[in-house]
């Protein structure tokens, strides 16, 4: 398999690993306890909305970043335009159930499908391009699409659409666990498989890929086709989640830029590097979210972070904790050359 | 019925003419050696076999079935396979998953799965020298190593034709034998070869015939003994030199032995 | 008339990338209007010691002397005005670049005045580039490039040009057409360091020889003994 996936981790990386596992454990399950067991065991976090809020939010990130991931990371065509999958998804889901009176649950099987559809129309050409052209030309179909929704009657317009509301945070966290399951679960088996390999194929050297059997389009596509409707799944569930979805929370510009970063600190090409990378960032940036002068101050020290980390750990996360890196200038050096052969 | 036949291929890159009106065949379990300058388009004539350049004119034909316009994937599966001159491997893999590619996606028979690949890869590394490297990171080999790995990666396909482009290009004298065997080994297990190449020691050591290109045109065309001492060839690409250092070597061996 | 003391001198040179050593106790010398070869199997370590020559290479070990100077670990730029010019190999031309400005390039730490008289002597001994000069270098022929690449070290005003590998994925009539050219620099007066792997070609112009193998200096001399030698005939001719 890809070398990175087979180092084998040395003790205190194993035991890193497993402590990180069951924390994670606890905190998926932890809700199903009841409220009153919780405030007995003096958790009052677990019962907390807004704890509820940022846990949902942080299953949202995994989910795009991994989605990404498969485009960007494992096919090494980065797009600038996802979030155009996350409001598809999220208006298909929205119009269903506001203006045509669905059930949230049959909807929401429409977010992935618009998503995946619209991707397959514009990828078969989008995907022709390459590198610097294809990043450029997603950034403008993402904020296109927005633009467009925007001005459109029955989807309310910039007046935006308002769902129903659900009040249960179980069930939008539970929903959002699901939704970054099936994100990493599809990364897996992708990885593991056939498909994985030509996806590889294609980032590392295209023309060598295709010169030894690999449809190159049909990968391409199927790829970004997969990233999409994993999107928008995510949008979809945002959709009722929120109550309410307009240009503005389901098309943010920088919600592009957030899943690329997660993505990548965390290790693009590897299977937990976005998990790692969006539980993180999107906690940072949470915790930052206070407003005020001290969230200005916060920004610059997450741009600062930022920074440090690309130049320190550029291959990610998850790079860090499974092989030979560490932080210092020799490291950098050795992945610098290494990229640029 | 020839294995590969190309027809009046023409190929133009803006108003320059990169191949024009060039034809051939090549039979089943030949080796064919093309030589020329460089710019004659050599590298383009085998990008247009492969599927990377499309035609401007003429037709490229396989088992007398016409492949002009198709994909590079379906040529490969076809059962063509081919090197680069400037080698690219896919460098987070190592030597045995670069090889293992080939058989993943080449084979015209069937798709194969991951570890069955594998194990189809640890033959062919065999069969070009490279079985010890068999984990070694891409990054770790030598020049010359990569360029086997080129080779084991197209030989992986089980292609019936192999073309490669220029893999003897930095290689010494003790190197390119080595080589030579190889190509002898490719050539015993049934594989048809079209060959660039600018090391002649090449083309007379295991070629069959040799096809000559000056400016995208066919300049020659035989057998490498006859090519190789053509006054044009001689003119256009091997220059005095090596015409002085040939003849020496004919008059050495027709020197009459001593009974 | 050759001097007593060398022009370049390297005296037990070590060398190599991170935790791999690629050069064992290297020693070498270039007189003044030398010709020397520099043969050897690929992976030897050829092109690892003209990196380490002009700085390029980081060397943990020896001494490198050029024109009387002490220039061990020197910035590569100070040691290109020193006169001492590698010709990189696979020429590595600044290929969207025209050919002329590849060639003034090569002069860059020079003034205008003698750069035109450089390029106008460039041109004689390359008149196949006459009529070229304003063309992308990345759309000349290989020969071509190799003329502008060896051009454009020429231009540095270089008292020892190191040449690697010129004949690489040349035509054979191309290769001697630059032989020519490199002898004749050599015979105008600028020593050449020369490395190839057509061991017959180098041998054929070259004064005198050194052997690396796997990072050592295992065999000198002058070139026609070199020929002659068995063992170099056996490992590098397969005779």
């Amino acid at each position: 398999m890809i070398a990175r996936l087979r180092r084998m981790p040395v003790t205190w990386r194993r035991t890193t690993m497993v402590v990180v596992g069951i924390a994670l454990l606890l905190v998926v399950l932890a809700p199903l306890t009841s409220t009153d067991a919780a405030q007995q065991a003096g958790l009052p976090l677990l019962t907390d909305k807004l704890w509820f809020r940022i846990a949902t939010t942080v299953a949202m990130f995994v989910t795009l970043a991994s989605a990404w991931n498969i485009i960007g990371g494992l096919t090494g065509y980065a797009s600038f335009g996802n979030v155009a999958f996350f409001g598809l998804g999220a208006y298909g889901t929205g119009v269903l159930v506001s203006n045509l009176h669905w059930s949230f649950l049959i909807a929401l099987l429409a977010a992935p499908l618009i998503a995946a559809i619209f991707a397959l129309v514009v990828g078969i050409p989008l995907l022709r391009l390459r590198g610097h052209y294809f990043a450029v030309a997603t950034l403008g179909v993402g904020v296109a699409v927005g633009e467009v929704i925007n001005n459109v009657g029955p989807l309310g317009a910039s007046t935006g659409l308002f769902l129903p509301i659900m009040r249960s945070d179980r069930l939008f966290f539970y929903l959002m666990i699901g939704a970054a399951g099936v994100a990493v679960l599809s990364t897996r088996l992708i990885l593991k498989s056939r498909f994985g390999y030509g996806l590889l194929a294609i980032r590392e050297n295209e023309e060598a890929a295709a010169v030894i059997g690999v449809n190159t389009t049909f990968y391409k596509v199927s790829a970004f086709v997969i990233a999409a409707a994993l999107t928008g799944l995510a949008g979809g569930i945002f959709a009722q989640w929120n109550s309410f979805i307009n240009q503005e929370n389901v098309f943010p510009v920088t919600y592009n830029v957030e899943m690329i970063l997660m993505a990548v600190l965390g290790g693009a090409g590897t299977l937990l590097g976005p998990v790692a990378g969006a539980i993180v960032l999107e906690l940072i940036i949470q915790a930052l979210a206070g407003g005020g002068s001290a969230s200005v101050y916060s920004q610059i020290g997450l741009g600062v972070l930022l920074a440090v980390c690309v130049i320190f750990i550029p291959r990610g996360v998850i790079d860090f904790f499974g092989g030979q890196s560490r932080l210092s200038l020799s490291y950098l050096r050795r992945t610098l050359r290494e990229t640029s052969a | 019925m020839s294995l590969l036949a190309v027809r009046d291929l023409t190929k133009r890159f803006g108003g320059v003419h990169a191949l024009a009106e060039v034809s051939f065949t090549v039979e089943k379990g030949e080796v064919l050696g093309i030589i020329g300058p460089n710019g004659a388009g050599k590298t383009t004539l085998l990008n247009c076999i492969s599927g990377l350049y499309r035609l401007d004119g003429g037709d490229i034909r396989w088992d007398d079935t016409s492949i002009r316009g198709m994909a590079a994937h379906r040529i490969a599966r076809l059962g063509i396979g081919r090197t680069f001159q400037i080698v690219r491997p896919f460098p987070s893999m190592t030597v045995r998953e670069n090889t293992a590619m080939g058989a993943l996606f080449g084979q015209p028979q069937g798709r194969l799965q991951p570890h069955e690949a594998q194990k189809q890869a640890d033959e062919v590394l065999e069969l070009v020298g490279l079985a010890e490297k068999r984990d070694f990171p891409v990054l770790r080999l030598t020049v010359p190593d990569r360029k086997r790995l080129e080779i084991a990666r197209a030989l992986a396909m089980r292609p019936r034709l192999l073309l490669l482009d220029e893999v003897m290009a930095g290689l010494n004298a003790v190197e390119v034998e080595q080589a030579l065997g190889m190509v002898r080994r490719v050539r015993e297990s049934g594989i048809t070869i079209v060959l660039i190449e600018h090391v002649m020691k090449v083309i007379v050591g295991v070629c069959t015939r040799a096809l000559v290109l000056n400016f995208g045109r066919p300049l020659a065309e035989g057998p490498p003994e006859e090519v190789l001492r053509d006054r044009r060839v001689i003119e256009a690409y091997l220059g005095e030199r090596y015409a002085r250092l040939q003849e020496a070597a004919d008059q050495e061996r027709a020197k009459p032995t001593d009974a | 008339m050759p001097e007593n003391s060398p022009l370049l001198a390297v005296d037990g040179l070590t060398a190599g990338f991170g935790n791999t050593p690629v050069l064992f106790d290297v020693v070498l010398e270039v007189s003044p209007g030398e010709l020397v070869a520099l043969i050897g199997a690929n992976g030897a370590g050829k092109s690892t010691l003209l990196g380490a020559l002009t700085g390029l290479v980081r060397t943990s070990g020896g001494r490198v002397s050029f024109d009387g100077r002490m220039v061990t670990g020197l910035r590569p730029e100070r040691i290109v005005a020193a006169g001492l010019i590698h010709v990189p190999q696979g020429r590595r031309l600044f290929s969207t670049m025209t050919v002329e400005r590849n060639l003034t390039l090569g002069a860059y730490r020079r003034h205008d005045a003698e750069v035109r008289q450089d390029l106008r002597k460039i041109l004689e001994y390359f008149p196949a580039l006459g009529d070229k000069l304003h063309r992308e270098a990345g759309t000349l022929s290989g020969g071509e490039q190799q003329m502008v690449a060896i051009g454009r070290g020429l231009m540095g005003r270089p008292k020892l040009l190191m040449i690697d590998e010129p004949s690489l994925g040349l035509a054979p009539k191309v290769v001697d057409r630059v032989m020519e050219v490199v002898k004749t620099i050599n015979h105008d007066g600028t020593a050449v360091l020369l490395v190839e792997q057509d061991v017959v070609l180098a041998l054929e112009i070259a004064d005198r020889g050194y052997v690396l193998e796997n990072g050592h200096m295992v065999m000198r001399g002058p070139a026609t003994e070199l020929r002659n030698d068995p063992a170099i005939r056996k490992a590098y001719l397969g005779i």
